[in-house]
């Protein structure tokens, strides 16, 4: 009877879970841009501002400022690198001292504390990756009607609850930069799997669902067997990639991994499996993290934008913001070794296109 | 009752029902598992598979045998996972560091032996509940941890200390590791005076001491052998891939525990075996293998395995009850 | 035993009074009365969750699932209101009852079934995380009215919805406990559950009632949590377990069962929550203050037990 019971359980959540299976992609539900199958750039229309303006704020043209940066999670490497970056550029400056503090877990919760405290404690800008874009939405505005400036890197929010966001790369640029390398690896008609960090992941979901579209569009043979989620946790990836593996078997060409975590496990996972060249990984990753796949031919690209880059920039921005220098209405924006870089709908600043790494260039990185 | 007759023939099968009732239930739906399984989809019992299904939670398995041994003895640990995360960073950090790699192995496991003894003595000679002591250390390990490494990840150890990846006959360390610390520990816990101790004090640690047993030495042992076996889970979750992400592995703690109680090890202490707990880790295992392969979708995936666990509780509950009535 | 809850309580209250004073010194935006109010707006849906899980703890029972029952609710909330059509007022209540019901569940497998209550929530707290995720798909539900912002956002007489209706359940839960028959009951449940049987007390009743409270007051942090962050996600509440039952440990509540108050409960949020505020504008950073918080609770224990024993012996 026991045995009977946990069958019939097993069977029932394995029909209930098939059904809801066919639906499901793993992306979110926002209209999609794929961008065209050559290397012809999007003609973005130009938008006006939609960022907003802090309330009151103080003169703060080339004075001392006093910046908080608060990532998604402390503790991991992506963040670890970002506020590497966001470091650097105020040492750069010399009239900036910043801080990086926020939640040990991705929870939207504590990271709006975390901001709230900050507002308190009274600096005067704060740097922001979002773990949800409307969750810290409120805690943002507060910031900006006490005369605090705020500028979001990586993760963004709603655009009237910041002044600028520092764009890594277009969501359509990734997917098709990510999507075009799994096509030259495997051909048109390769099957590829994908493993995520979680479904509720804006940036990733996002990714996915430009990914879908591209593939569709310019990639229509491939085909998409599944989406997996494995937390940021590499033993976890690995496990999830494995599975993938002995369950396609030869049918599977192809794994993307959605998250610096997911690709280098994929990566362990297919060489473990001894299937080295015959299942490609293709995936978002910093350099350190992948060299060893890379140097063992195991995998070829690797798509990223620099993180310390993506920080550079966000605290160059913020310190034009604090200065006045960086207006609504600007195109550009100059940010010190990186030179100019656009604004793109609206009140983005695009740090440049995702960079693909490949066994030739990947030594000269380290991050 | 009528049917008297055929449990006295059936003694033999019944006395085993009655030792190992919840063993018997988990390793019922791993078989379950596989067959259902392994008709929808034949490479599911693939020998890859099976070697993923089985290493794969390895490290998981062993931190539940000091868990269990934890539990046992009445009371309970929610911070392994910030320890197995601490002692895994500690692990990589030295292997980096130009010391020889018998350290970079031995080191950890002494370390959870040391923090885990202080964590027993709190416990047992300050009369504060585990679960206060666990909670404050898992902050403690957790935040320590993250001051110290800002979470940069571990990479560049030399080969040969990655001692999870190593075969022998083809199949991977962590499953000899497993498979002896557990046949090992269920023999001790049997057949030990310290072992039998554990249950003992677990049960009734009034009694216990009455019949001449100390209470407290019994526990800081326990806790002690936690600390070594999570040293081991350490070693095996840390040299399983080629980088150490250095954080506190999210949720190992809830997963430890509930291999640990689904296992058999009852929370209140004086019962279970370290054989149910290995068990079901490797329930744990397959069952996230199976969802995969049945294609159940990941949005439904944590919801499945809660009700599995409910299931499995459930039937152990009525098992119990069952075997109760039986008896009166 | 009486004895032992007012030493418990003092000792936290001098720890709580030098906190203050410590933190005060070390920035002087900790201590006015925008930042305090600030901080029970924060700390309102932990603290109502605590107030249940201190009845929960004194009748020698957990629940782990208080989080993944807020994340449940709040998703149920987004689809009742926007998937159903259903008015958002209807949508709140049916959002809470169903807290309620999960928190009834809790309590029927516990003692129908006699599965310990650790046990019992620590699989329920996988299944209504994964009913969540799976029912909502990964979607937000955003896009409320205005009015709804009220009780998150908003304020009443100068101080926060939330703190008002925080104080209303900790006052409710306060007589309840430690003045009514069914607080007698909680405690002797707790104390000794089979000589509370024998003595014709209610066992079952009462505990089913105390998961059915549980539940329910999730819901409605569920209710305030949403309306303070005006969307919905199936990861709300995550590992908020542990802070409830660290607020309610530190506040004095046996974990044995039996023994333990809501003014502790009460003072160990408090105490909570002004080092984590406090720490942070003296210039500590999240991965200290969590240290700090993890040596509190173990110090204050160990002072309370080292007094109880002077006293006792």
């Amino acid at each position: 009877m026991i045995r009977t019971s946990l069958i019939a359980a097993v069977a029932l959540s394995v029909m209930a879970g098939t059904a809801w299976a066919q639906t499901w992609t793993g992306g979110d539900d926002l209209p999609t841009s794929p961008l065209a199958c050559d290397a012809t750039p999007a003609t973005a229309a130009a938008k006006p501002y939609d960022g907003a303006e802090p309330a009151n704020v103080p003169d703060r043209k080339g004075k001392e400022i006093t910046v908080v940066d608060v990532p998604k999670l402390i503790g991991i490497g992506y963040f670890n690198a970002t506020s590497k970056g966001i470091a650097d550029a105020a040492k750069e400056l010399g009239n900036v001292s910043v801080k990086t503090d926020g939640p040990t877990k991705a929870n939207i919760d504590e990271q709006i504390t975390f901001i709230d405290n900050y507002i308190t404690s009274g600096v005067d800008g704060i740097l922001f990756a979002a773990n949800d874009p409307v969750a810290i939405a409120p805690v943002l505005k507060k910031a900006l009607s006490k005369g605090i400036n705020v500028v979001g890197y990586d993760a963004n929010s709603t655009p009237d609850a910041r002044q600028w966001f520092v764009n890594q790369a277009e969501f359509n640029g990734i997917a098709k930069a990510l999507v075009d390398n799994m096509a030259k690896e495997i051909g048109e008609d390769g099957a590829f799997a994908i493993v995520t960090s979680t479904f509720t992941t804006p940036n990733q979901a996002r990714w996915i669902a430009e990914m879908a579209a591209y593939a569709e569009k310019c990639h229509p043979n491939m085909k998409w067997l599944e989406t997996v989620e494995a937390q940021e946790d590499n033993v976890l990836s690995f496990n999830q990639a494995s599975t993938l593996i002995n369950k396609y078997g030869d049918e599977l060409k192809g794994l993307f991994g959605m998250t610096s975590v997911a690709t280098p496990a994929s990566a362990e996972a297919v060489t473990q499996a001894g299937k080295c060249g015959e299942i490609a990984v293709v995936g978002l990753a910093t350099p350190n993290a992948m060299k060893p796949y890379v140097e063992k031919d195991c995998v070829t690209s690797v798509v990223l934008w620099n993180p310390v880059d993506l920080g550079y920039a966000a605290m160059h921005v913020m310190r034009a913001v604090a200065d006045g220098a960086l207006k609504p209405g600007a195109t550009s924006v100059t940010a010190g070794k990186l030179g100019e870089l656009q604004v793109i709908n609206g009140s983005e600043i695009l740090l440049g296109a995702p960079f693909t790494f490949t066994k030739e260039n990947i030594g000269g990185f380290d991050f | 009752m009528a049917v008297a007759g055929v449990l006295g023939r059936r003694s033999a099968a019944s006395r085993l029902v009655e030792g190992y009732g919840q063993e018997l239930v988990v390793l019922g739906a791993i078989a379950a598992l596989l067959v259902i399984v392994g008709t929808v989809n034949p490479r599911f019992l693939g020998e890859n598979n099976l070697i993923s299904m089985f290493s794969g939670n390895a490290y998981i398995a062993v931190a539940a045998i000091g868990m269990s041994l934890v539990i046992i003895s009445g009371h309970i640990d929610v911070s392994v996972g910030s320890l197995i995360g601490v002692l895994a960073t500690i692990a990589g950090t030295l292997a980096v560091g130009d010391y020889p790699i018998w350290v970079a192995w031995t080191v950890p496991v002494l370390v959870g032996v040391v923090i885990n003894t202080f964590v027993g003595a709190l416990i047992a000679y300050f009369r504060i509940p585990s679960i206060v002591v666990t909670l404050g250390m898992l902050s403690i390990l957790k935040g320590g941890l993250i001051s110290y490494t800002a979470g940069t990840w571990i990479t560049g150890m030399p080969p040969e200390f990655f001692i999870a990846q190593a075969r022998l006959f083809g199949i991977p360390a962590p499953v000899y590791f497993m498979v002896v610390l557990t046949i090992a520990m269920a023999l001790w816990m049997r057949y030990a005076a310290l072992g039998r101790a554990i249950y003992a004090v677990g049960g009734n640690p009034e009694a216990a001491r009455a019949s001449g047993l100390y209470p407290e030495r019994v526990c800081v042992a326990a806790f002690a052998m936690h600390g070594f076996f999570a040293g081991i889970a350490a070693l095996l979750f840390a040299t399983q891939l080629q980088v150490i992400q250095s954080t506190v592995p999210p949720n190992l703690e809830l997963t430890v525990i509930t291999a640990s109680v689904i296992g058999g090890v009852s929370i209140l202490g004086g019962t279970g075996t370290v054989i149910g707990s290995t068990l079901a880790a490797i329930l744990f295992a397959c069952i996230s293998s199976a969802l995969v392969f049945l294609n159940v979708s990941a949005y439904w995936l944590r919801a499945v395995l809660g009700l599995l666990i409910l299931a499995t509780v459930l039937a152990d509950m009525a098992r119990r009850r069952r075997h109760r009535a039986g008896r009166l | 035993m009486s004895r032992y809850l007012v030493r418990h309580e003092t000792i936290l209250a001098v720890l709580l009074v030098l906190a203050l004073i410590v933190l005060s010194f070390q920035s002087d935006r900790f201590f006015t009365v925008d930042n305090l109010l600030n901080q029970g707006r924060l700390m309102a849906e932990v603290g109502l969750i605590a107030l249940a899980m201190t009845f929960v703890i004194v009748s020698a029972g957990i629940d782990l699932s208080v989080g993944s029952i807020l994340g449940l609710v709040a998703i149920l909330l987004g689809v009742f209101w926007q998937n159903l059509g259903l008015p958002l007022p209807l949508a709140m209540v049916l959002g809470v009852v169903a807290g309620g019901l999960a928190g009834l569940f809790n309590g029927i497998i516990i003692t129908r079934f006699r599965v310990p209550p650790l046990i019992a929530t620590l699989a329920t707290l996988a299944l209504y995380r994964g009913l969540a995720e799976g029912i909502s798909q990964a979607r937000s539900v955003r896009g409320y009215p205005e009015w709804f912002f009220v009780l998150g956002q908003g304020e009443v007489l100068g101080v926060p919805t939330q703190v008002w209706i925080f104080l209303v359940c900790a006052a409710v839960a306060a007589v309840v406990l430690g003045l009514s028959t069914f607080g007698r009951a909680t405690y002797a449940a707790g104390a000794n559950a089979v000589a509370a049987r024998f003595s014709g007390i209610p066992v079952d009743r009462t505990i089913l009632l105390i998961y059915t409270a549980s539940g329910l007051i999730s819901g409605l942090a569920a209710v305030i949590f949403v309306s303070r962050v005006s969307t919905t996600r199936s990861d709300m509440g995550t590992g908020l377990e542990l802070d409830v039952i660290t607020a309610v440990v530190l506040g004095g509540t046996s974990i044995f069962g039996g023994r333990g108050t809501i003014i502790g409960t009460l003072l160990g949020l408090m105490l909570m929550q002004a080092l984590k505020n406090g720490l942070a504008l003296a210039g500590v950073k999240g991965d200290g203050t969590i240290v700090v918080i993890g040596l509190i609770l173990i110090a204050t224990i160990i002072i309370s037990n080292l007094v109880r024993r002077e006293t006792d012996g």
